[in-house]
């Protein structure tokens, strides 16, 4: 139960939620029922069908509309005394801006990506506002506190991005199920039904080699009267048979891996489908696109059950026969849609051959959509313990109970007993690129002056480099140097004489620059501010740089690369072994600084480890880097 | 929103390579025709090592870093339909160090990239073949092999 001094401060709070999705719908009713009466919510989502089963506060009939303003008016119906604010809109807007953020006391994050993530957590930092972040997959899931200057930044540390594949697994030597999946989507799909310009490196002949191009080439494209049965067959033979013969004759590939089977359609289909039910022609389906499904005109109806190789080809074919009779306009702008059932069906199904093929485990349409699509389904009840355990965290930092501030992982498993694990908030990381600096400010006129006299008259007069690089996002805008080749020379100096607005990439009002030296270890972001006029006597330079102390200049240490200048034999890196990375990690795991609770997660078992490990390697490449 | 930490690597690189690089490698940022100088691709140009069959060609390949870099590597391209056993009929190269699940480490450098691939115009990796073309003269026309390579090494010019 809370104090009456936590009492008091939840009830003056004003609090600012981020998302009204899964984690969301919990937050806002915990919010209310401990007593927050001053709630505002963003969330530039609509309601869908899939959502109803843990967004509890939605129901069927709100369906389309805003998940921001359906969650309001369900938590009003039961707290009809206070005050909740709803926005339908992005929290990308401009309109939430620095000030907007500066009214709320704590910022509570329930987002789903990575993008709003970041920009929450950048705004947070410029208003000074606390911020709770949450996040949950499945039945993990973990509230961290961010506060400027006491705690790290969401940013502090890299997040564990999602996995890509190698494109050798993928074209020729698949060991899991997933490695089919992202052959069937990534490679075969956008081949059969995407953009033909695009690179895809599904065949794995060269391009240039003459006769066998042609070939190749001409296989996917269909003659305009050519059978649709007798062109899927084709591409069925082409794909699992004719290219797995041609890959199992590089025998240098298969000495230690098992070899693939190739697969014919005659081997395992009838030799002419069009008598059975499966035929398109007997098929009801009229051009309803999205409801085009080949399990319909199968007869299958569980997309739970796991097909044998022949379902698995006879949905294949059956697919492509209605790709081709009825979305045919579509082909050669689709892209892989989780949503879209006879996508989905095409990629199962040659997953599935796929990995017949290479003695891999087949899988159901369900779980097979699930990779497809990078589903991890929700688990209501995490997303209920991880709104509970922000309400926690926010009634703490509203008491500014600093000491008591944890971040809290929630685990599939118990470890010593416990499904959740508290952790000390870590300390910002010193290099981090988004919290460990305050950037300078220039008021400047970004349609008069030029990009030469922000590097004459601030750069370098007053930053006092050398041999300065400009960089405005992943743009450079300037370098000077004797190492630079005639073409980027030229490039620059014509930038010089260019006003801020008319650079390649226009420096406007709220644009951040980066700027660095070559040769010292100094690097600064600049946030710029358009002003129209300048006093011409108090102010005669024409531009006005604040937050700027021309004592020693701040060692901006940036995140970097290990400078190791003689180019290092590569094999050796590419051997690094197994044992190095592991002592690797587990001295990283022990900073000196670390304190009790984390230094328990480093001897705890290997649930806890595999969660953690993403987050201790990361650090490490920063801090190394 | 782009992530700082690819940006700002890429700019400690990009400073690294200019004091001190490789000689007869070039690796540059892309410019475009508006002028915009990219962080995030690179055009670069790999010698073929002196005393090889790749000696004299100048090949060009373009890194394309992503906002993930360096927890992932960068994609390396040739130009399309480039001979070689382990380059992809697209151009990528399909090198262990450029792997995520193998080589890569975030601390390698773009340096080490580039050197790397020059090792591996010499000495393909038989267990990993990424075209048929190149793939089977190395393994079973070993003359016609030495003469495509000649051939495409004079196809490379330096560029003055």
């Amino acid at each position: 139960m809370a104090t009456q001094q936590q009492q008091s401060a939840i009830k003056g709070a004003k609090v600012l939620m981020v998302g009204a999705g899964g984690i969301g719908c919990e937050l806002l009713k915990t919010l209310a029922l401990s007593g927050f009466e001053d709630i505002h919510i963003i969330d530039m989502d609509t309601i869908e069908v899939s959502n109803l089963n843990r967004q509890f506060l939605f129901r069927r009939s709100h369906v389309g509309q805003s998940k921001a303003k359906v969650a309001r008016d369900a938590v009003l119906r039961f707290r009809p005394h206070i005050n909740i604010k709803s926005y339908h809109a992005n929290v990308k807007n401009p309109e939430f801006d620095v000030d907007f953020f500066k009214q709320f006391d704590v910022v509570l994050n329930g987002l789903d990506n990575l993008d709003a993530r970041r920009h929450v957590n950048r705004l947070c930092l410029a208003a000074e506002v606390p911020l709770v972040e949450s996040g949950t997959t499945g039945f993990l899931g973990q509230v961290t506190v961010h506060i400027k200057g006491k705690t790290e930044c969401y940013e502090c540390q890299t997040k564990p991005t999602p996995k890509t594949y190698p494109v050798c697994t993928i074209t020729s030597t698949p060991t899991k199920f997933v490695h089919c999946i992202v052959w069937a989507k990534d490679l075969l799909f956008a081949k059969l039904f995407g953009d033909k310009n695009q690179d895809n490196d599904l065949n794995v002949r060269s391009n240039n080699s003459a006769s066998s191009s042609k070939e190749t080439e001409d296989v996917f494209e269909r003659a305009e009267d050519e059978d649709i049965e007798q062109y899927a067959r084709k591409i069925y033979d082409h794909v699992f048979g004719s290219n797995i013969e041609v890959a199992l004759s590089n025998e240098e590939t298969w000495k230690n891996r098992r070899r693939p089977r190739p697969i014919y359609s005659k081997e395992v289909l009838p030799e002419s489908l069009t008598q059975q039910n499966g035929s398109i022609q007997n098929s009801s389906v009229t051009d309803g696109d999205a409801t085009v499904s080949a399990m319909s005109s199968l007869g299958l109806k569980n997309p739970q059950e796991l097909w044998g190789l022949t379902q698995n080809s006879l949905v294949f074919v059956e697919a492509l026969k209605l790709f081709f009779a009825k979305r045919k306009k579509e082909i050669g702008h689709l892209t892989f849609d989780k949503d879209d059932q006879l996508a989905v069906e095409v990629v199962t199904a040659a997953a599935n051959i796929r990995a017949e093929s290479f003695g891999i485990p087949l899988h159901s349409l369900f779980e097979a959509k699930g990779i497809a699509g990078n589903i991890v389904h929700a688990v209501a009840t995490t997303n209920a313990i991880v709104a509970g355990l922000i309400v926690i965290e926010a009634i703490k930092v509203l008491n500014k109970d600093a000491d008591k501030f944890r971040m809290t992982y929630c685990l599939e498993h118990p470890s010593r007993k416990m499904l959740l694990m508290p952790i000390e908030p870590y300390e910002p990381n010193p290099s981090c690129y988004v919290c460990s600096e305050t950037p300078l400010v220039l008021e400047i006129n970004t349609q008069k002056s030029k990009l030469r006299d922000l590097v004459d008259k601030i750069v370098k007069a007053k930053l006092g480099m050398n041999l300065p690089l400009i960089m405005h996002g992943a743009s450079l805008l300037y370098e000077v140097g004797d190492d630079l080749d005639d073409i980027m020379v030229a490039n620059y100096n014509a930038n010089l004489e260019k006003s801020l607005s008319e650079l390649p990439s226009p420096i406007v009002n709220g644009s951040i620059l980066t700027v660095e030296d070559l040769q010292q270890e100094l690097s600064c972001k600049i946030n710029v501010k358009h002003r129209e006029e300048f006093d011409e006597e108090k102010e005669p330079e024409g531009m006005v740089l604040s937050g700027w102390t021309p004592s020693p200049a701040t060692n901006g240490e940036s995140a970097s690369t290990s400078n190791n200048d003689d180019a290092v034999d590569v094999t050796e890196i590419s051997t690094g072994s197994e044992n190095a990375s592991k002592k690797r990690r587990l001295t990283e795991i022990q900073p000196d600084d670390h304190k009790k609770e984390a230094e328990n997660v480093d001897s705890g078992d290997d649930d806890i480890m595999e969660i953690e490990n993403p987050m201790m390697v990361s650090k490490k490449k920063k801090r190394v880097a | 929103m782009a992530s700082g930490i690819a940006r700002g690597r890429l700019t400690e690189e990009r400073k690294s390579w200019r004091k001190n690089h490789p000689h007869g490698f070039v690796a540059k940022p892309e410019t475009t025709n508006d002028g915009t100088v990219n962080l995030m691709i690179w055009h670069c140009t790999i010698p073929g090592k002196a005393g090889t069959d790749w000696e004299g060609g100048f090949f060009p390949l373009t890194m394309h870093f992503s906002e993930d870099y360096p927890s992932k590597p960068p994609k390396c391209k040739f130009p399309q339909g480039f001979f070689h056993p382990n380059v992809y009929p697209s151009g990528t190269v399909c090198l262990s160090i450029l792997n995520e699940d193998y080589g890569w480490r975030p601390a390698i450098t773009v340096k080490q990239i580039l050197v790397g691939i020059q090792d591996l115009l010499d000495t393909p990796n038989p267990a990993d073949p990424a075209q048929t073309d190149g793939y089977h003269l190395f393994c079973q026309d070993p003359v016609e092999y030495k003469k495509r390579v000649k051939l495409q090494s004079k196809q490379y010019p330096p560029i003055v």
